[in-house]
């Protein structure tokens, strides 16, 4: 896994996020409480000088880590985040990934059109998986939340897609370039909080972090970042391995994104 | 660890994917798992293991076998990182090979060694629009050479061709070098290879690691791309890239078009005050005066300044024919423009082509009339401030450089 230079990636993200808050009047954020979209807020409170300027939603199912409910509320405070919690249901007749897909699809498109949000800052990598590759750094999605990856605006340069679906909305990604291992580069760097499931426990740590019903730990002692870091240095295995969801279908991305999944 | 993003152009079907799949086994720079996933889609499909494979995520992009959109893949290789970026080589998809063109450091150029492929329209147009897009290094493999028995002659025609083709679009000899490869066996990859004795240059991958530590120098004056406002503590700030040169605390500067000064009370990086800021820093100032720049604003120092004008002469590209109401975006701002293009530019020989001749996908020589004044710089002295985007209707339809 290649280390990447962290300030040509923190100067890439300051300026697209600043770029979104230019161009859209109305953004906001997804926050998993996890480490890429906490880095995110991280690198937001850098490009606006100390505060985080737009609303923070957690699509929360109810069946989150304990670690994590606890996580939100202290760092919510510590940040003065503007945090929105919208409620998704659990359906178990959606099987499969009832828990986060199309449930959580269903409560965000719900909040998007309460709010009006015109621009979505969510905190994916184009090294998480294959399909993830084809995002923009700026990309539309229409009214249903489809992501038309086939004709997706040219974006050149520092020249980002401003063009607004009727009714659809932006999907922003900062972290686009960032690989999993510059996270925790730059968590570390920057002492930013992280939830403690990401650390070991009797032998095991979350690498990746869904809820309790799609996501299991691996095999790890590493207690500490630095212990993440070494461990993440040497190893073979896809970052997604601890997630169920990827092991149904080969192409289950592809399909929930085009679902509107984040 | 620097990344050089490196942009694979060159015809659909000479081999892209392939060369960067070859290139990932190599320097094993791919899982287990992504390795397993090709050779089972290979197997699926009837042929022995193509690393091109390992690329393709989509399905119905391996059915079709070809690629839709860029694709981006990491590897890294004597202590250098790349970005390769695979581009789809066909025509109707030129505006996302532009997209991902317009990130790199240098190309590499892959060009069929195979009778019926050769040097194609797709090829020139390539190289002529990555000149364009601000690329000014280029690595031309000719691939497949493992399918014309390595032929030494096969190899020095392209070469000999392409080097007639590439001082004519205005590149540097110096900036291009040839390598005959098989991505498919793996020649001249990452060692030189036995097959082609003939060849005492170096490998693909040892003229990436060369290219790489070349970087750009910047003796250029101050340029600051002003991206907007942000509210802060500190009163209100601009934001903006710094494009070259050096901006510090107390300094005098003037922007433009507003053709005012203003003292530069702090600066901004990263969220942090610092005395100084240089080429790439995001920075964010608190003028003394209060803000005068806007987005779309031009701040410099020193007696040059940038052009202020509503009227501008470029070489343009059209991706599609341009239709309804004209624009360009121009260092973040959109202006309604009047396009009128006075020659069509026949890439493949630099001449002129007839008055009417297609535009799109040709190039043209144009000048473009905005309702407002605006600050810019010609593409010769500042790169990232000299090129634009042209729409129509709001759409894409292609890209200019201010001459
Ligand atoms: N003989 C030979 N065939 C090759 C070589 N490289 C690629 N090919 C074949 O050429 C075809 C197109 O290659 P691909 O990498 O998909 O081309 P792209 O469209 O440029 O990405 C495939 O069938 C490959 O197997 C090579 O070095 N030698």
């Amino acid at each position: 896994m290649i280390e990447q230079d962290l300030k040509q990636l923190q100067e890439r993200s300051i300026y697209i996020m600043r770029e979104a808050k230019e161009k859209f009047g109305n953004v906001a954020a997804l926050w998993s409480m996890g480490k890429d979209s906490t880095a995110m807020l991280a690198l937001a409170r850098k490009a606006f000088l100390g505060k985080v300027p737009f609303p923070i939603i957690h699509i929360d199912n109810g069946i989150d880590f304990p670690e994590t409910y606890k996580f939100r509320q202290e760092l919510a405070k510590k940040w003065k985040l503007d945090l929105i919690v919208a409620e998704s249901e659990i359906k178990p007749e959606l099987s499969g990934y009832s828990c986060c897909g199309e449930n959580k699809t269903i409560a965000l498109k719900k909040l998007m059109k309460e709010r009006g949000f015109d621009a979505l800052i969510v905190s994916i990598r184009r090294d998480e998986h294959g399909i993830r590759a084809k995002e923009r750094y700026m990309s539309p999605r229409n009214r249903d939340f489809k992501w038309n990856y086939k004709e997706q605006p040219a974006e050149l340069w520092n020249d980002y897609s401003s063009k607004l679906d009727d009714k659809g909305h932006i999907r922003v990604h900062p972290l686009l370039d960032w690989n999993e291992i510059d996270i925790w580069n730059f968590t570390k760097r920057e002492k930013v909080p992280i939830n403690p499931l990401y650390k070991s426990k009797n032998g095991y740590r979350y690498r990746s972090l869904g809820c309790t019903h799609c996501t299991s730990p691996v095999k790890s002692n590493a207690k500490g970042i630095d212990g993440i870091i070494n461990e993440l240095r040497s190893t073979k295995t896809e970052e997604r391995a601890g997630r169920d969801q990827d092991k149904e279908k080969e192409y289950v991305m592809e399909k929930l994104r085009a679902l509107g999944y984040m | 660890m620097l990344i050089t993003r490196v942009t694979l152009l060159g015809n659909k079907d000479h081999g892209k994917s392939t060369l960067i799949g070859s290139m990932l086994m190599l320097t094993k720079s791919v899982t287990k798992e992504r390795i397993a996933e090709a050779e089972r889609t290979s197997k699926a499909l009837g042929r022995k293991f193509e690393p091109g494979f390992i690329l393709d995520s989509f399905s119905e992009e391996r059915e079709g076998g070809l690629t839709i959109d860029t694709t981006r893949v990491q590897v890294k290789h004597k202590g250098a990182a790349f970005e390769l970026i695979d581009v789809p080589g066909h025509e109707e998809l030129i505006q996302n090979m532009i997209s991902g063109a317009s990130y790199a450091g240098f190309a590499i150029l892959i060009i069929s060694a195979m009778e019926n492929e050769g040097i194609t329209q797709q090829t020139k147009r390539h190289l002529f629009l990555a000149k364009m897009l601000g690329v000014t290094r280029v690595i031309i493999a000719v691939n497949k050479m493992d399918a014309i028995g390595y032929s030494r002659k096969a190899f020095d025609d392209i070469k000999e061709e392409m080097l007639r083709f590439l001082g004519r679009i205005g590149f540097d000899r110096d900036s291009v070098s040839f390598i005959p490869v098989s991505a498919y066996n793996y020649d001249n990859i990452l060692a030189r290879s036995k097959r082609m004795p003939w060849y005492t240059g170096e490998p693909l991958m040892q003229s990436m690691l060369q290219f790489s530590k070349q970087r750009e120098k910047d003796g250029k004056s101050l340029r600051i791309s002003v991206q907007g406002s942000i509210e802060s503590g500190n009163g209100t700030l601009v934001t903006g890239k710094v494009i070259s040169g050096k901006v510090s605390k107390g300094d005098t500067v003037a922007s433009f078009p507003e053709g005012r000064s203003f003292r530069i009370e702090s600066i901004y990086v990263k969220g942090r005050q610092k005395p100084s800021a240089g080429k790439g820093d995001d920075i964010a100032i608190k003028p003394g005066s209060g803000p005068v720049s806007r987005r779309g604003s031009i701040i410099c120092s020193g007696r040059q300044k940038p052009l202020v004008s509503d009227r501008l002469s470029g070489t343009v590209f059209f991706v599609r024919e341009p239709a309804g109401k004209a624009s360009i975006r121009y260092n973040g701002i959109e202006l309604a423009a009047d396009i009128i293009v006075h020659k069509v530019i026949d890439i493949a020989t630099g001449g002129s082509l007839q008055k009417n001749s297609e535009i799109v996908l040709n190039a043209a020589k144009a000048s473009i009339t905005s309702r407002k004044k605006f600050a810019f710089e010609k593409f010769n002295e500042y790169p990232e401030l000299g090129r634009f985007t042209l729409y129509s209707n709001g759409t894409f339809a292609g890209i200019g450089i201010i001459d």
